[in-house]
């Protein structure tokens, strides 16, 4: 039975149980403290461990993130907020120069365990408040990049970003935050105690034969969808979750390819040099043979304002179905 | 031009910024309107101050908070309305949306980024220098703003450099949920002004004239050549940070207390006690107003929205 939670609790519950095991686990950014965060995910957490160790700050994101490095230094296992992935220009420097950089540049002396949380995806809040930016973190060497799709694998992939002694880019869909757990078709049973989901495993969320489906964070959900449609055509489509972009699990994907022949990859990020480009040129330098090869994402604009705009540019359940027509050969 | 602005006539501006943030309230249950709208209820007093003071060739540079700023800067309502009511007549084409309002025919600009206009408005200051002319770049932010590295940065170079740069600060006293007095080394946004050569005012925010006069002043001495300025004008957000917003980081007692102090009362009081204008007069203009803007509304309402096909244009210069 699911118990009765939304996505974002989820996660502040993987967060209390992380703080109360490790001390040294402090969560800090705007509007994480006293109000738990903008979207509940670190609701309770001021309260039980303190305004010490859950630290409201100052719109002031290059401080957070400078602050993280030094922490981490000091050992420390900061949790750093950054509360829309689109925010992350203003602190750039101190993700890509230092947090990702750090444990390289020091021979593997210095251990950046930090976790950058903050909200991605699309609500039709236009072009600043809307990207996924996945692709952008993969694309710098040193951080891996989570970005969970179901309130199962939100909880215990948080555990494992702040247990892991690597930064993780922890990315949380906004359109799933509030969505309550029950109304997962996949995922939904979270239990109380601790757990972890490892970092670097994709999940085969739906099994199918014809055509492999990879894709990740909010865009499962519609793909499953979308796949159920497609077997009352006859069409069997096997649907993987990645759950991160960094570790990319390929070895999971090969396997589906080497049985289906045919891969679609959906992505709500950017088209190009990103995910899907990946995810198809390793299969190809795996030698596996593919008949049929798409890519639906974003194709390489902002995120428009209006609805009407966005629905035509973001991977939607229409789209996906029609994607996955095309990629069997029955558009 | 200030002149020509009288107490009345800023009332006026104040109820067509009033009606027009409630007049955007109406989209959101509806579902006309998607993402988080951001309104300036209760601090209309600032914009209004603002008015008639800038000329095409001045600058604004605003926030996700932007419309009555845009309204202060003369952009045309009805297409800001279209806009943020996500219509292909909208000033942006239905590309922007509610936080991203562009008119640079007025030089007018916005950001959903907090302290990215701030920088923006240096540009334009530095472009006056250049050009030799006597423009004025008006950036307008929260009090949240003012803890980001961009607005140092900015303020730092302004002042160095002695630039027509005009802050104005909307300390409404909260960042979402963090207090400003919890967030800031300073107790006002003010006293900072020095470390920049800049020079640094608190106004009541809720007093329309003490707005102008400094907004008028700090533009004379940036025209001048003097350098920047920042005005801090205190106000209080009367509404959630976005529509939806639970809103429960302040007390009832707080909320009630300080949405009884209305600007709009304020100013209306004040032209009845000095005889400026009777109430019956005042209460007509605010019915045509309303009526202006619920035609407004309803029109903008028959506009298509934008084709699903364009969606890929305006990535690059057409
Ligand atoms: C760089 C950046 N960090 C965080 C946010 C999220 N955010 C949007 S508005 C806001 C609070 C802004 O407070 P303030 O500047 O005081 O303006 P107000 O909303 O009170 O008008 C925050 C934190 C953002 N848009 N940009």
């Amino acid at each position: 039975m699911a118990r009765n939670l939304n996505l974002s609790q989820c996660i502040s519950e993987a967060l209390h149980l992380e703080m109360e095991r490790d001390p040294q686990v402090l969560v800090i950014g705007e509007d994480v403290g006293g109000q738990g965060g903008v979207f509940g995910a670190t609701r309770g957490l001021q309260k039980k461990y303190g305004s010490g160790r859950v630290l409201d700050t100052p719109i002031s994101e290059s401080a957070i993130t400078g602050m993280g490095v030094g922490l981490a230094l000091e050992g420390y296992r900061p949790v750093l907020e950054i509360m829309f992935v689109d925010f992350i220009g203003v602190c750039l420097d101190q993700v890509y120069n230092a947090i990702a950089k750090n444990h390289y540049m020091s021979g593997g002396k210095v251990r950046m365990p930090i976790v950058i949380k903050t909200a991605g995806g699309c609500i039709g809040s236009g072009a600043q408040h809307s990207q996924c930016l996945w692709g952008l973190f993969a694309h710098l060497p040193g951080l891996k990049v989570v970005a969970p799709s179901n309130p199962y694998d939100a909880k215990g992939l948080m555990a494992s970003a702040v247990e892991s002694d690597d930064p993780v880019v922890f990315i949380e869909h906004k359109g799933l935050l509030l969505k309550r757990a029950e109304d997962f078709t996949f995922g939904s049973d979270v239990p109380a105690e601790r757990y972890t989901v490892p970092i670097g495993k994709a999940n085969v969320v739906r099994e199918g034969s014809d055509l492999t489906l990879v894709t990740l964070s909010g865009t499962v959900a519609p793909s499953v969808t979308a796949a159920e449609e497609a077997l009352k055509k006859g069409i069997s489509v096997e649907v993987i979750d990645l759950r991160s972009v960094v570790p990319l699990d390929m070895d999971t994907v090969a396997a589906s390819v080497k049985k289906t022949g045919k891969i679609l990859v959906v992505d709500e990020d950017y088209l190009s040099f990103g995910l899907s480009a990946e995810v198809v040129t390793r299969l190809l330098e795996r030698k596996i043979s593919i008949t049929s090869v798409k890519r639906l994402a974003v194709p390489d604009v902002p995120i428009p304002g209006a609805l009407s705009l966005e629905q035509e540019v973001v991977p939607n359940e229409r789209s996906i179905s029609a994607a996955i027509a095309e990629t069997v050969g029955k558009a | 031009m200030a002149q020509e602005i009288t107490l009345k006539d800023r009332y006026g501006y104040m109820l067509w910024m009033r009606h027009f943030e409630l007049a955007c309230l109406e989209g959101v249950p509806t579902r006309e309107i998607h993402g988080e709208l951001h309104t300036g209820v209760g601090q209309e007093a600032i914009s209004a101050g603002m008015v008639g003071f800038l000329s095409k060739e001045d600058a604004m540079c605003s926030t996700h908070r932007n419309h009555m700023h845009a309204i202060a800067k003369g952009v045309d309502l009805r297409a800001m309305l279209a806009e943020i009511f996500e219509k292909s007549t909208g000033i942006c084409g239905g590309f922007g949306g509610h936080m991203h309002i562009f008119d640079p025919s007025l030089k007018f600009s916005a950001t959903g980024i907090v302290g990215a206009g701030v920088p923006v408005a240096l540009g334009h200051a530095y472009a006056a220098r250049l050009k030799g002319n006597q423009a004025v770049a008006v950036a307008v932010v929260g009090d949240g703003a003012v803890n980001t590295g961009a607005f140092h940065e900015a303020m730092n170079m302004a002042g160095a450099l002695s630039l027509p740069l005009v802050v104005v600060v909307e300390n409404n006293e909260w960042a979402i949920s963090v207090p400003f007095s919890a967030s800031s080394a300073t107790e006002t946004i003010a006293e900072r002004a020095p470390s920049w050569r800049a020079h640094g005012i608190r106004v009541n925010g809720l007093d329309v004239e003490e707005v102008a006069n400094a907004f008028e002043a700090a533009l004379a001495r940036a025209r001048s050549g003097k350098g920047p300025s920042i005005i801090e004008a205190m106000c209080y957000r009367f509404r959630g940070h976005f529509e939806g917003d639970a809103d429960m980081y302040r007390s009832k007692e707080e909320k009630e207390r300080r949405r009884s102090e209305d600007p709009l009362e304020r100013t209306k009081e004040t032209l009845v006690a000095r005889g400026l204008a009777t109430l019956e007069e005042l209460n007509e203009i605010e019915k045509s107003v309303v009526a202006s803007i619920s035609e407004m509304l309803a029109s903008v309402r028959k506009d298509p929205s934008p084709s699903g096909a364009d969606a890929t244009r305006y990535v690059f210069a057409e």
